[in-house]
């Protein structure tokens, strides 16, 4: 049900390169993004995988240049259009109007003590720049384009008269109202009833399609990479192991870690998903080795891999892996 | 909302009144103001005209009684001291000390507010260290000695204002600050605690990945949501300046308010009078907090309707 657009076609949105996040904890900084590297082109659906801790929460807020404190970033670069979104005048300019985020948790992503029309009004008010009547028609239709029933009643409604699948409903439509050339999708269906999971993945997909937006789907479930992405990358400890496009991805993983993901997952269609059944403890991140991040849980790990974390290299077209046993395209 | 207002206020009565009978109960179990108005060398018989004068020879009961159908037409009671009805004395007193209490607010929130938004802005820059500061020397620094301090500088030195008594706003200067800074200080860091706080909250964070600036987020985003904690706390703070700090500072600036002269009966020991003042004061507390509750209804529509 994805579509793919022939790469000639589409323009590079978003360049990310070597991002690194630190967070001074007791034991050293632990890097929550490692130098991360990620493209997004025009109309294209790209996700993002990892389990709970790997960092996608993180790089998603560092696309738009915030991190939570304590954290900093410590190098690398962003640019949007070719535009440094870390410099604060850009990333006021991009954040909401050109990128906007929609997060892991509808629960708390709204304001408690502010209506849905609040909210949005505040926005097409603001970073919109509409006035008077068109401020409410604007409004409505947007609650309408998220699929919200009895849109005029809802404007009044606080967020916690609100379900959660409407909760996030009511995020996707603030989301789209400045509208945005990409969508970041941080585990936008966590916590929702599984019919409404559905849902509100099927109204980000027509969205995308309707309005030729592009997503940047995070997520840990290969089910729902399976149904919505062109394109994925797997993360592991703030690294990006394996990028690859969706079918082959599942048809042909290469990473250890990637294997090991689609393992564990017997069945695309699984309620949960979860990342689960890898051999070995799940990452610590203050004390991984030096090394390939993985190589504790590894089974093909070799002596060399302890060394140094193993660079993301390109192994055929459209195909990238960071792992020692996977030489790269054209060498022996 | 109306139902809930009207059990509010008829709770708040049941507390003003539970209040003023333990009042009571200190002041005629415990003791008694015969006893307490003449000096200990003062004989049986001395004592016991008092009482009779008093109308305290008679049972607890019917005294229990006189005092509460009394409470409920504003009698408290004759003062021996000043021989005026105390309710009386207390009125007069009143308005000064409301004028004091809604001065010393007024430089608390008006003070609290900004900083701790600003505080909050500048987390750990120089701005938030010098809130610190401020609210540090503010809350350990006795409000009378704030008081004498103010007095001696804007007072004494400059000549500003006066030094005390209430002549119109200007007087009204000193006491209030003396008063609110300390209030102002523990607020200040309570509201930056709490927006600093609520930056990190996912809403907050939505807000700002819409681009909406710090600024804007914390004015419009997380202070609506410590304002309901800032209303508590600045209840507490009332409560604080009606039982505590403009007592001390009715004295330090010969202010002619309830504190003065509850203070003024205490010596003249006239418990009668010192009574009254107490009943007045505990009620203005009720009231406080009974305000304080349908200001936070009114600004988080989650607060129960208990
Ligand atoms: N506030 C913080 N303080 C210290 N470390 C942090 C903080 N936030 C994130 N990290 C570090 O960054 C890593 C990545 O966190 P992140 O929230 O991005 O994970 P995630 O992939 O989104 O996980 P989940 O699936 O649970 O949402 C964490 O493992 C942690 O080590
Ligand atoms: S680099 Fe070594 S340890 Fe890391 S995934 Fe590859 S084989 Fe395993
Ligand atoms: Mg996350």
């Amino acid at each position: 049900m994805s579509t793919t657009n022939g790469d000639g076609r589409t323009e590079r949105l978003l360049e990310v390169k070597d991002l690194t996040v630190g967070f001074p904890t007791r034991d050293g900084i632990v890097r929550g993004v490692d130098q991360l590297t990620l493209n997004v082109g025009s109309h294209e659906r790209l996700g993002v995988v990892g389990e709970s801790g790997s960092g996608k929460s993180v790089m998603g807020l560092a696309i738009l240049g915030m991190v939570l404190p304590p954290g900093r970033i410590m190098g690398g670069s962003v640019r949007w259009r070719g535009e440094d979104v870390l410099d604060p005048a850009v990333a006021g300019r991009v954040r909401g109007r050109e990128i906007a985020m929609i997060f892991q948790d509808p629960m708390v992503s709204l304001n408690p003590l502010k209506t849905v029309g609040s909210q949005l009004r505040e926005l097409l008010k603001r970073r919109v720049g509409l006035q008077g009547p068109a401020i409410r028609r604007r409004s409505l239709e947007l609650l309408d384009m998220v699929g919200i029933a009895n849109a005029g009643e809802r404007l009044r409604a606080y967020a916690y008269e609100l379900s959660g699948g409407m909760r996030q409903r009511v995020m996707i439509a603030t989301a789209l109202a400045c509208e945005p050339t990409l969508v970041i999708a941080d585990e936008p269906t966590t916590g929702l009833d599984v019919t409404i999971q559905d849902q509100i993945l099927a109204l980000l997909h027509d969205l995308s399609t309707e309005l030729g937006m592009s997503v940047l789907m995070i997520t840990h479930d290969l089910g729902v990479v399976a149904q919505f992405c062109d394109r994925v990358q797997v993360m592991y400890a703030g690294r990006i192991v394996e990028r690859a496009p969706i079918n082959e991805m599942f048809t042909d993983p290469q990473h250890p870690y990637s294997l090991g993901l689609l393992h564990s997952v017997p069945r695309v269609d699984r309620d949960d998903g979860e990342l689960t059944g890898i051999p070995g403890e799940p990452l610590d991140r203050a004390q991984f080795p030096p090394g390939c991040a993985f190589e504790p849980r590894c089974n093909e790990a070799q002596d060399g891999c302890r060394d140094a974390p193993p660079p993301l290299l390109k192994i055929a077209e459209r195909r990238w892996v960071a792992c020692y046993n996977r030489p790269a395209a054209g060498s022996p | 909302m109306l139902r809930w207002l009207a059990r509010r206020i008829i709770a708040a009565a049941l507390v003003v009144f539970v209040v003023t009978s333990l009042v009571f109960v200190v002041t005629h179990v415990f003791t008694d103001p015969a006893t307490v108005s003449l000096p200990l060398e003062a004989t049986e018989e001395h004592r016991a005209d008092r009482r009779a004068a008093l109308g305290i020879d008679r049972p607890l009961a019917v005294q229990y009684w006189d005092f509460v159908s009394g409470l409920v037409v504003g009698d408290l009671g004759e003062s021996f001291w000043q021989d005026q009805p105390a309710s009386k004395l207390v009125l007069e007193r009143l308005p000064a000390t409301l004028k004091l209490v809604a001065g010393a607010t007024a430089v608390t929130v008006l003070l609290a507010a900004p900083m701790g938004m600003l505080a909050a802005w500048w987390e750990r820059r120089f701005a938030d260290h010098a809130v610190l500061g401020f609210s540090m020397a503010s809350i350990s620094a006795p409000p009378f000695w704030i008081g004498y301090l103010l007095i001696i500088v804007f007072a004494v030195q400059l000549g500003w204002v006066p030094t005390f008594g209430s002549r119109g706003f200007v007087s009204l200067i000193l006491p209030s600050f003396a008063i609110g800074l300390a209030s102002a200080g523990r607020l200040a860091q309570m509201t930056r605690r709490g927006i600093v706080e609520e930056l990190r909250k996912p809403y907050a964070v939505t807000a700002l990945s819409r681009g909406f600036s710090r600024s804007y987020t914390i004015v419009h985003h997380t202070f609506r949501n410590v304002a309901s904690g800032f209303v508590t706390m600045t209840g507490w703070e009332l409560t604080r300046m009606f039982t505590g700090y403009t007592v001390v500072i009715e004295v330090v600036f010969a202010w002619p308010g309830v504190g003065r002269l509850a203070i003024h009966a205490i010596e003249n020991r006239d418990l009668i009078l010192v009574q009254a003042a107490v009943v007045v004061l505990a009620t203005l507390v009720v009231v406080t907090n009974l305000l304080v509750d349908i200001a936070r209804r009114m600004i988080d529509p989650r607060v129960e309707l208990a």
